[in-house]
């Protein structure tokens, strides 16, 4: 309920200490920005990263709960009780975790803290998706056919909406997101027992039975793009992003630009979302994600957070993403306006999991032996190093590689090269994977949509 | 909260008295390093176990609950902490971490003899992070 919180904040207030609520490569990322900005961090860790290296980089370094997430890194008293201690003047959530939790946000600034993101109401906004839906179109921000309300309990009603949009639909959950809580029907006839079933699952899994339905689109690519707000007003766009390339609604690989879209069509979208930034009062960095199908955008949900995939728009445009939120927080006005932004080039990111390359089964262990890319135009983030355990409590995600080239086939061929230099030793990564996918001919030709990987990995199993 | 010395006859006795009391068959109870586990025979008479467990180290290690700031003893008292080797008794505060104005006391279940200090008076610790080191007897 964004009127629950108060709009008064914190952001603006200068601190010289940032804690980083949050662990791994991300938490390297902002150790950096940080750093570079001339500001002190506080590092948090559970019991499974006392050996984490920005432990050893970190201000302060402070070990806050067991394990299992639910009692560290989601423990929102022990991160405020940690900020306190070590005398933190802002709290950067990083992705993930408290990253796009309302009532920790609001928490932090009525601790006195500085939230290094969106305010509670812009969260709360944002994280119902029939409210997101409903202040996208207020502001123009074209949006998937369907209505911005929830389904009514009326059968013959939601019938009636259904029939309405046309065959197929999606019917998905308010409160859900990363692709849980949404089930696709392909006609009349499987309607009832799909709301019956998703409904259920909502209510199991987000605490609210609130469903609302779209048109299902057949062969939409992932098109996201990229905001930056400041308290003052002042509000831009900083390119496009394709994330069409997932498993099982997890992207693995993104780059910038996104490729074969005409600058003046996915300029007025852009525009648009910069104008919905200002009508709801943004601050920070965010994204909107769109479908993109038959030459038309259809908002799917916004991110009021720091992305994975940041490191790509960092590559095409120049620009430090993390400094740049860094300062919003502060309450500097932003340093670019539109039209300084700029798109040079193509970058690639693909994400390095410790999981198996053929079954994606999470793998745990020691890692043995290191070997990251290095050279111009290649950039690594991580948090790991040869002795390095990965803890089977949290997400496999180990390393992002990064490359930048001046065309889109310069930055897959750079990337092969990166990939051919990448060796971890004692778990299984998904390198194979992402090494074969780089040799695939549709996607070095564009051809692909959300739904290409999946079929390539069936395909690639049949064989 | 103080912890309840499970190798005293009269504790045991009177766990024996309730559970027969109730009618309930037996009882285990597991913590570090000791197990308890009282069975009520059909007769009436009990059969009672009570082991160190195998693997229970010499030393035992005191950490830190939750982060704060460590207070080898009270702070109104600032010589309490004393000299070291020194004995402790299985109900003894050995020292607090503290939150602002609050004093979280730290305990030791079990007698021994305090051997070390891990962490330095006043030091900001983290959940988990060791503080004492107590020497078990054999």
């Amino acid at each position: 309920m964004p009127d629950a919180f108060d709009r008064t904040s914190a952001a603006g207030r200068r601190f010289d200490t940032v804690l980083i609520a949050n662990r791994g490569e991300i938490a390297v990322r902002i150790e950096r920005a940080c750093r570079e900005l001339g500001l002190k961090t506080v590092a948090l860790c559970s019991e499974a990263d006392r050996e984490a290296p920005y432990g050893k980089t970190a201000d302060s370094f402070l070990c806050i709960g067991p394990s299992a997430a639910a009692k560290s890194y989601l423990n929102q008293d022990t991160i405020l009780l940690a900020a306190r201690l070590t005398g933190a003047g802002a709290v950067h959530p990083g992705y993930g975790f408290l990253s796009e939790n309302a009532a920790f946000a609001d928490a932090v600034e009525k601790a006195g803290l500085a939230f290094i993101g969106p305010d509670a109401a812009s969260i709360a906004t944002m994280g119902d998706k029939i409210s997101a839906k409903r202040a996208m179109m207020a502001a123009g921000v074209p949006c998937v056919p369907g209505p911005d309300t929830a389904l009514p309990d009326d059968p013959a009603a939601i019938e009636r909406i259904a029939l309405e949009i046309g065959y197929p639909i999606i019917i998905k959950a308010a409160g859900g997101g990363g692709g849980r809580g949404m089930r696709v029907v392909p006609e009349a006839g499987l309607l009832h027992e799909a709301i019956a079933l998703t409904r259920e699952e909502a209510r199991q899994a987000f605490g609210s039975p609130s469903l609302y339905m779209e048109k299902f689109l057949q062969h939409p690519r992932h098109i996201e793009i990229q905001v930056l707000c400041d308290t003052h007003g002042n509000a831009i766009w900083l390119g496009h992003r394709d994330c069409s390339m997932q498993r099982r609604h997890q992207k693995v690989v993104e780059e910038a630009p996104a490729h074969g879209i005409a600058p003046e069509a996915i300029g007025s979208v852009g525009r648009a979302c910069v104008a919905a930034c200002r009508q709801i009062g943004y601050r920070g960095v965010g994204t909107f994600e769109f479908l993109y199908e038959d030459g038309a955008f259809y908002f799917i949900e916004m991110n009021t957070r720091l992305q994975v995939e940041h490191p790509v728009t960092e590559m095409t445009s120049g620009l430090d993403i993390v400094q740049a939120q860094i300062k919003v927080a502060q309450g500097d006005p932003l340093e670019l306006v539109q039209g300084d932004e700029q798109c040079e080039g193509h970058a690639f990111e693909c994400r390095i999991n410790a999981e198996d390359p053929d079954s994606f089964l999470p793998s745990a262990g020691v890692i043995t032996g290191l070997f990251l890319p290095e050279g111009p135009g290649i950039r690594v983030d991580t948090h790991i190093h040869a002795g390095y355990r990965v803890s089977p409590y949290y997400d496999s995600l180990i390393a992002k590689v990064i490359v930048h080239a001046s065309t889109r086939a310069e930055a897959m061929a750079r990337m092969r090269q990166a990939l051919a230099g990448t060796r971890v030793d004692g778990i299984s990564t998904n390198l194979p994977f992402l090494r074969a996918l780089f040799e695939d001919s549709a996607f070095a030709r564009g051809e692909t949509d959300i739904h290409y990987l999946e079929q390539w990995l069936k395909q690639r199993r049949a064989s | 909260m103080s912890a309840i010395d499970f190798s005293d006859p009269a504790t045991i006795a009177f766990l024996i008295d309730a559970l027969t009391a109730a009618g309930v068959d037996g009882l285990e109870i597991s913590r570090s390093g000791e197990q308890l586990r009282i069975v009520i025979a059909s007769s009436g008479e009990a059969r009672i176990d009570l082991a160190d467990n195998a693997s229970a180290p010499s030393t035992m290690v005191v950490k830190a609950p939750m982060a704060g700031y460590f207070c080898a003893g009270h702070p109104s008292r600032p010589t309490a902490s004393g000299s070291l080797p020194r004995p402790v008794s299985g109900r003894e505060v050995l020292g607090f971490i503290r939150i602002g104005p609050i004093l979280l006391p730290l305990g030791v279940d079990r007698p021994g003899i305090l051997t070390k200090r891990l962490a330095e008076p006043d030091a900001l610790v983290g959940f988990g992070d060791p503080l004492f080191e107590i020497e078990l007897p054999s």
